[in-house]
């Protein structure tokens, strides 16, 4: 009886215009939560010691690894999104694969923009073809390629289940990326956080970088769920000028 | 302040804050606009066929 219950009021929260009441409530605390996780994660970064390697330089290391994670965090929920509407054909997924697939390629972007801007003073280059730098680029490639196959149909519904076909096809990026400075011998170093034992970082640097990475899934989260919105009243737009158009050829007709 | 490499520190800083406020802004705008049609419409008497979608 209680799964039953619960079953049904998730079913009933993924009701678009249910969707809509709760995102106009959440939006602002989201985005409260974002700014101020994003304040204390900037002065805890500024005020990090400087690294006895890297110097001031590590400053970007708490932009950089953040925007890398929510790269592919961001897929991953575009890969859920996608199981929602293969499985379910429910629209609400659809329209939260659609409106991440653009953060997405902005957080790559950010992440091979940064780890350039980390590489050149660290490595002395802008670029290498190593496995990690070019495997975040091929997911690059694939946000951009979702994007134009999300705005190449006229009807949404029908972009749909191509959509997340092609989703799921391309999640194999993932554990690629992320187990490429494993399989090769990349620039980059092995996992320093998410290990099976202790963080090999010190506390000092270790601490920022959560902070700012709870900061960037905050802001991921706000960005997405107002995104969501527009893609919704988008869909309302359309089905209402559907339906005036209709209206006008029938009385044109009669 | 930042050392020899601030060059590399200070657009890195930039580069993300402005993707992250453009994007932001493109998202609000977008909104506004949606929200402006939608009243457009309403106001002009279209209704939509189904309440729930």
């Amino acid at each position: 009886m209680t799964v039953e219950t619960t079953k049904l009021s998730i079913w009933a929260f993924a009701n678009p215009t249910r969707f809509m009441g709760f995102a106009n409530k959440a939006i602002p605390m989201l985005a409260i939560i974002a700014i101020a996780l994003s304040a204390i994660g900037l002065w805890m970064s500024f005020n990090a010691p400087e690294d006895y390697q890297q110097g001031y330089t590590v400053l970007i290391m708490f932009i950089h690894v953040p925007t890398a994670w929510l790269a592919m965090m961001t897929y991953s929920v575009m890969s859920l999104s996608a199981i929602g509407t293969i499985v379910w054909r429910h629209p609400l997924a659809d329209v939260s694969l659609r409106s991440a697939a653009p953060l997405g390629a902005m957080f790559t972007f950010l992440a091979l923009a940064t780890g350039s801007l980390w590489g050149k003073p660290m490595w002395g280059t802008w670029w290498e073809w190593d496995a990690r730098m070019t495997s975040v680029l091929v997911l690059l490639i694939i946000y951009l390629g979702l994007i134009a196959l999300s705005k190449a149909f006229d009807e949404p519904s029908e972009a749909a289940l191509p959509l997340a076909v092609m989703t799921l096809t391309g999640f194999a990026i993932i554990p690629i990326i992320k187990f490429s400075v494993d399989w090769w011998n990349t620039l980059h170093q092995p996992a320093s956080v998410s290990r099976f034992d202790r963080p090999a970082m010190g506390p000092e640097f270790l601490y920022p970088l959560l902070i700012m990475a709870f900061a960037y899934m905050a802001i991921f989260f706000t960005l997405h769920m107002m995104a969501m919105r527009n893609e919704i009243l988008a869909r309302r737009i359309r089905t209402m000028k559907m339906s005036a158009a209709r209206k006008h050829s029938a009385k044109g007709a009669t | 302040m930042f050392g020899e490499h601030a060059g590399f520190i200070i657009p890195s800083y930039i580069i993300s804050f402005a993707a992250i406020l453009g994007m932001t802004i493109f998202i609000i705008a977008q909104h506004r606009s949606r929200k402006t049609e939608l009243k457009r419409l309403e106001d002009a008497g279209v209704k939509r066929r189904a309440s729930n979608d």
